[in-house]
């Protein structure tokens, strides 16, 4: 195919993403120079870098990015350890059994986040059946508060995050060849030998994948706090995604909200761009 | 062999993955088990298992007023919606294209969605049901149109045009939402387009887009390409050659992608929320039953998330084998 039916094959789709994408984001960095309220979303006032400075000394921004960072730390390496000793546990099962396992295991994938979210916090309401629980072992009522908010959050997105890694696991030990794991065998291997000196490194390229998808998905989560928090700012329990949102939709500064998301994707960029590198380089040796 | 034969090791293998299997389901059990219960009942201080079910929380959520006769009423849509999935399943046997039947099951299908509110006095609920039907069906049309022909191109294109495409617009797919739901926010109050379904389905079609392109491009890269060389060495120029001989063999392909995108599109949260006032789709109308001081709250966001779960789950089930198939060849290649 040549350059021209290539770009007359391409050119609705590249349209659209260039109006509806590109040109959004750089709305976007525009709009972060500006004030702007709802009453005056016609007229903005340009006030240069004034909102970064004042994101900068917000200390609820801090506060969200504090915890948005604490979440990506503790959730992330959780959902791929977790995803991972499954995966291996998966493997050693016999395969007619496999297909019921992995259906119960992608209900949390494929159900809505909203929908997931109310279906977890419906186990902790009063008169749920972990709330229930909870007060038979250690004697107390289950209350929302801050911390147990938070923790809240973090077993939600183990919940609802962990059949990525596993499913993505999972397939990648199929294609290890059993004699790898046979000849380990006759050399006296042990199985926790195999999985750290065969499966690991096996898995290394998709660990990679699955660590900076997981971490932008931790990054950009959003769905399960709004739900979880009830957009109720006494749990403290806001991340930057919800917090640029209140900015934006309860207080009403569209122009400081964009200068956070304008940081936000700053900082994904970060993450982002080995991932894409790595992208390239492959597509450029598959073509 | 590869697998373990020790019975106590295999013992603890499957305990542990019954185990995480049982996290993984309860919470589906119990809300529906919760969602058929009085509010008395759902509060009570040990969970009950055994109690007499009711299904007030899904009238409650649907209907303003009851039917006369609601078993005839259900009778009448699970007849006339079984005898489209048979005519749909039975599409080969017509003398005539299968397109068209399909189209006819869409029309009548929408037909009756959009007449039921004629009959039955229903909630607000209703509307935001068709709300989500209109939105993502209008995104998976333009999304799949567009993304076809863009996926044909990336995939026969060799150039290093179509890598530096592929690999931004991916770039961009991975950006937070926000950075482009605040700008789509200004334009559509500037352009009056706010709160209507038009915003909703291109702005999703767009935001989709990256996803799509990626996901099509694989599947037109396992058809050979022999087969349009050899339509067009008997004359047919590139688009009538794509519109008639590749598309009909890209169907799978098509459907798993479709599939994708309708998940997509019908649970995306943050977007609808921002984009409207009170044209919700599904998925923002059940987070307003996620709080609620009134005890009746939690059965009915209970009823809420079941109601909003089904649809999903009957879409899954039916395209089951498509679903795999799409997580094979397009996710799991890294």
């Amino acid at each position: 195919m040549n350059r021209r039916t290539f770009f007359m094959f391409m050119s609705p789709s590249l349209l659209v993403m260039l109006a509806l994408m590109v040109f959004p984001l750089l709305t976007s960095i525009w709009l972060s120079t500006q004030y702007m309220t709802f009453r005056n979303i016609n007229t903005p006032e340009f006030v240069g870098l004034a909102n970064y400075l004042e994101v900068f000394e917000d200390r609820k921004f801090w506060q969200a990015f504090t915890f948005t960072m604490t979440f990506i730390a503790i959730a992330v390496p959780a959902q791929i350890s977790v995803g991972f000793l499954i995966a291996v546990l998966l493997d050693q099962v016999s395969s007619r059994i496999r297909g019921i396992y992995i259906a119960a295991f992608l209900m949390p994938f494929i159900v809505v986040p909203v929908v997931g979210t109310l279906m977890v916090k419906q186990l902790f309401e009063s008169g749920g059946i972990v709330a229930w629980a909870y007060r038979a072992l250690l004697g107390s009522r289950f209350i929302f508060t801050e911390q147990s908010v938070k923790s809240l959050i973090l077993v939600h997105s183990l919940w609802a995050a962990t059949p990525f890694p596993l499913i993505v696991f999972f397939a990648g030990l199929q294609t290890l060849p059993d004699e790898l794991i046979e000849a380990s065998m006759i050399d006296g291997a042990t199985r926790l030998r195999q999985v750290r000196h065969i499966m690991i490194p096996h898995l290394r390229s998709l660990f990679v994948f699955v660590g900076l998808i997981s971490i932008m998905d931790a990054y950009r989560v959003f769905d399960s706090v709004f739900v979880l928090t009830e957009q109720n700012p006494i749990y403290k329990a806001e991340v930057m995604m919800l917090y640029t949102f209140r900015t934006a939709m309860s207080v009403q500064r569209l122009g400081k909200a964009n200068a956070m998301s304008v940081i936000t994707v700053v900082m994904i960029l970060v993450v982002l761009v080995p991932f894409l590198l790595r992208t390239y380089k492959e597509q450029t040796e598959e073509r | 062999m590869k697998r373990i034969e020790n019975r106590y090791v295999l013992t603890v293998i499957y305990a542990l993955l019954t185990i995480y299997a049982l996290f993984s389901v309860i919470p589906f059990f119990w809300t529906t088990i919760q969602s058929f219960k009085t509010p008395r009942q759902a509060n009570s201080r040990v969970p009950l298992f055994i109690f007499e079910p009711t299904a007030d929380n899904y009238t409650d959520l649907w209907l303003k007023t009851i039917p006369d006769d609601p078993l005839l009423v259900a009778a009448v849509l699970v007849a006339i919606f079984g005898l489209l999935a048979f005519v749909g399943m039975q599409a080969r046997r017509f003398p005539f294209p299968r397109g068209y039947v399909y189209l006819g099951i869409l029309a009548v299908g929408f037909a009756v969605l959009w007449s039921i509110p004629g009959y039955v006095r229903t909630q607000t609920f209703y509307d935001y049901f068709l709300n989500t039907v209109i939105v993502t069906f209008g995104t998976i049309c333009i999304s799949i149109s567009i993304g076809c022909l863009a996926g044909y191109g990336l995939a026969r294109y060799s150039g290093i045009a179509g890598v530096i495409i592929l690999v931004t617009a991916l770039g961009f797919r991975s950006l937070p939402g926000m950075a482009y739901i605040l700008p789509y926010w200004w334009f559509g109050q500037r352009s009056g387009l706010y709160d209507t379904h038009i915003l909703l389905i291109i702005t999703l079609v767009a935001i989709n887009q990256p996803f799509t392109i990626w996901m099509l491009r694989s599947f037109f890269m396992n058809i050979p390409k022999e087969i349009e060389e050899s339509a067009m060495v008997d004359g047919a120029n590139r688009l009538t050659a794509f519109l008639s001989v590749i598309i009909p063999i890209m169907w799978p392909g098509i459907i798993s992608t479709a599939l994708f995108t309708l998940l997509l599109a019908y649970s995306d949260f943050l977007l609808v929320r921002i984009l409207t006032q009170s044209n919700w789709t599904l998925t923002v109308a059940i987070s307003k039953y996620a709080a609620g001081e009134d005890p009746g709250h939690i059965t009915l966001a209970a009823a809420a998330a079941v109601s909003a779960a089904v649809p999903i789950i009957i879409v899954v089930f039916i395209f089951q084998s498509q679903l795999v198939k799409g997580l094979t060849s397009g996710a799991v290649k890294g």
